[in-house]
């Protein structure tokens, strides 16, 4: 059934390399510039639940990598006036089988900046304030890009793969001395 | 009226654990709140990156403190995933069971919150006392009474031990046997009616728009449950229902949570009469010497708050690249929270904060 959603996707979609590596994935890896339209395009099907943002820091390759993965909040059970009669062929049950869509893009990490994805998901707010925070990626047009957990500032972002957190706890807490050593 | 900004949290009666609210006040009105998680954050997706596949667990499962047993499980899942591990059917069995058991306890804990912060002091000693009751059970099942690292990639760590199925019965019929007695003193108490109506409402389109899960999107109507949407463990092999109400507000919620625990009694005794005879675990190798193929998996499982997802990355080597976690507190706590706080009374802030079922360690991570 998520074959009839890939034909779909790729007859509107240029650059972008799909697979579907089970039933209920599909992993879609698109040009920066896409991805909006192409959230916009899964939120219009059905696929209406943003579980989650997340991002990997590629540093060989220089890269971050944003992962939005899409869900369905109407895989059970919808209502009959949910379902949305469809234009391209796809079937109802297509549009509504469930499963995830790992929605996958790449940024420079000299340079990390995106747009945000609030005007399509309102609840992407707080997972690109968190990724702002911990890797270093500018969300253009987020309103409010401030520190979520962290109270110091960091040089390199510290869910970066260059931040060793070994030697910053070594360097920053060995400073602190021992209670023992203070009275002496 | 003059405008104050009042810190709410994280030492605060109304406010459970490590959490704190700005509230932009108008006499007792809120205008403005602004979530301050953060407390709690110990970079356990960071730590984890400098650990192998199993010296894991024992971070994962203290991601929430309440309920840490749905943290191994979507670990466990995740690792099988990528490494194409098969579990047997009867661990499937076992970790439905154990799962749902960790369900009760976790509403337990819920109702204990929820009925000590309006004052029925009664009702919350009954739920922290049937609470322990089943941690009796993890405690001969496992070793551990709050974090038990039970769940093992290939199936469970050991069998149910001989006579564990009949102190299980006996210890549900005892919780069981008390939900009279919870209905008469809170669940159709009219004091709880009058102070939960209402409050902290929002309507199902916002409850979608701003990625609630779980009790919150149930409470306003959806019949939405990742057991049911992509069931794994053995929750498609039994019979149940989801249940939910209409309206909402805090009183939905609670309600929505106190027929989930029935639901959850009676899926643990189906279980237990489906349960087949076989191995509890699957011998995998050596997981010191675990190498993980390279790959990407995203798995979700229903948490007793929502939706519990994860974002594993593995580049071929023994440590995870990259841990993500999904938890159902992030969205309830921030976006959501923000917006029912709106208009809301200073009063109301810690109802409808536990109403949420908001674990703040499950935010910070």
């Amino acid at each position: 059934m998520i074959s009839a959603l890939k034909n779909d996707l790729e007859s509107i979609f240029k650059d972008i390399q799909i697979s579907a590596p089970e039933d209920d994935r599909l992993i879609i890896n698109a040009q920066k510039d896409a991805v909006l339209t192409i959230l916009k395009f899964f939120k219009d099907k059905g696929y209406d639940h943003l579980a989650m943002i997340s991002c990997t820091d590629w540093i060989e390759e220089d890269e971050f990598e944003l992962i939005y993965i899409v869900g369905s909040y109407s895989v059970y059970a919808p209502a009959a006036e949910d379902i949305t009669s469809d234009k391209s062929g796809v079937s109802k049950e297509a549009a509504f089988n469930g499963g995830n869509i790992l929605l996958k893009t790449r940024i420079s990490r000299k340079d990390p900046r995106f747009i945000t994805a609030i005007p399509v998901f309102e609840n992407s707010e707080p997972y690109e304030r968190e990724i702002h925070e911990l890797f270093g990626v500018d969300f253009k047009g987020h309103p409010r890009l401030t520190p979520l957990f962290l109270e110091r500032e960091y040089k390199i972002p510290p869910f970066r793969k260059d931040f060793d957190t070994r030697r910053y706890v070594k360097d920053f807490f060995d400073q602190i001395p021992f209670v023992e050593n203070k009275e002496k | 009226m003059r405008e104050l900004e009042l810190y709410f949290g994280p030492q605060h009666l109304g406010m459970v654990g490590n959490f704190s609210i700005t509230l932009k006040v108008e006499g007792d009105r809120i205008i403005e709140a602004a979530a301050n998680p953060g407390y709690l954050h110990r970079g356990f997706e960071k730590l984890m990156e400098l650990r192998t596949w199993i010296q894991n667990f024992p971070l994962v499962c203290r991601i929430n403190v309440v309920e840490p047993d749905p943290m191994e499980m979507i670990y466990a899942m995740a690792v099988e995933k990528l490494a194409n591990l098969e579990v047997p059917e009867r661990a499937h069995y076992i970790r439905s069971i154990y799962l749902e058991l960790s369900r009760v306890s976790s509403h337990l804990f819920g109702l204990w919150a929820y009925s000590n912060m309006l004052g029925f002091d009664t009702v919350a000693q009954w739920a922290m006392y049937h609470r322990d009751l089943v941690l009796d059970l993890f405690e001969e099942l496992t070793g551990g009474r709050v974090y038990h690292i039970y769940i093992w990639p290939g199936g469970v760590r050991r069998d149910f031990p001989d006579g564990f199925k009949d102190r299980i019965v006996n210890t549900l019929h005892t919780i069981g046997g008390c939900v009279p007695d919870y209905d008469a003193a809170f669940f159709n108490n009219r004091l709880f009616y009058e102070r939960s109506k209402g409050i902290g409402q929002i309507s199902q389109e916002d409850a979608k728009r701003l990625g609630g899960v779980g009790q919150v999107l149930r409470a306003t109507g959806v019949k939405h449950d990742i057991r049911k949407a992509e069931s794994y463990a053995a929750y498609n092999s039994i019979d149940w229902d989801i249940h939910t109400r209409e309206d909402g507000d805090a009183y939905s919620r609670i309600w929505v949570i106190r027929n989930e625990m029935i639901e959850s009694v009676h899926m643990i005794f189906k279980l237990l009469d489906a349960m087949p005879e076989g191995d509890a675990y699957k011998k995998v190798q050596n997981p010191f010497k675990w190498k993980i193929p390279k790959g990407e998996a995203y798995v979700k499982i229903e948490s007793s708050r929502g939706e519990l997802g994860l974002y594993m990355v593995s580049n071929g080597g023994d440590k995870p690249y990259r841990v993500n976690f999904r938890t159902p507190s992030y969205t309830h706590g921030l976006t959501i929270l923000e917006k029912m706080l709106r208009n809301a009374s200073i009063a109301d802030v810690g109802n409808i904060m536990i109403s949420l079922y908001v674990v703040a360690p499950e935010i910070d991570r």
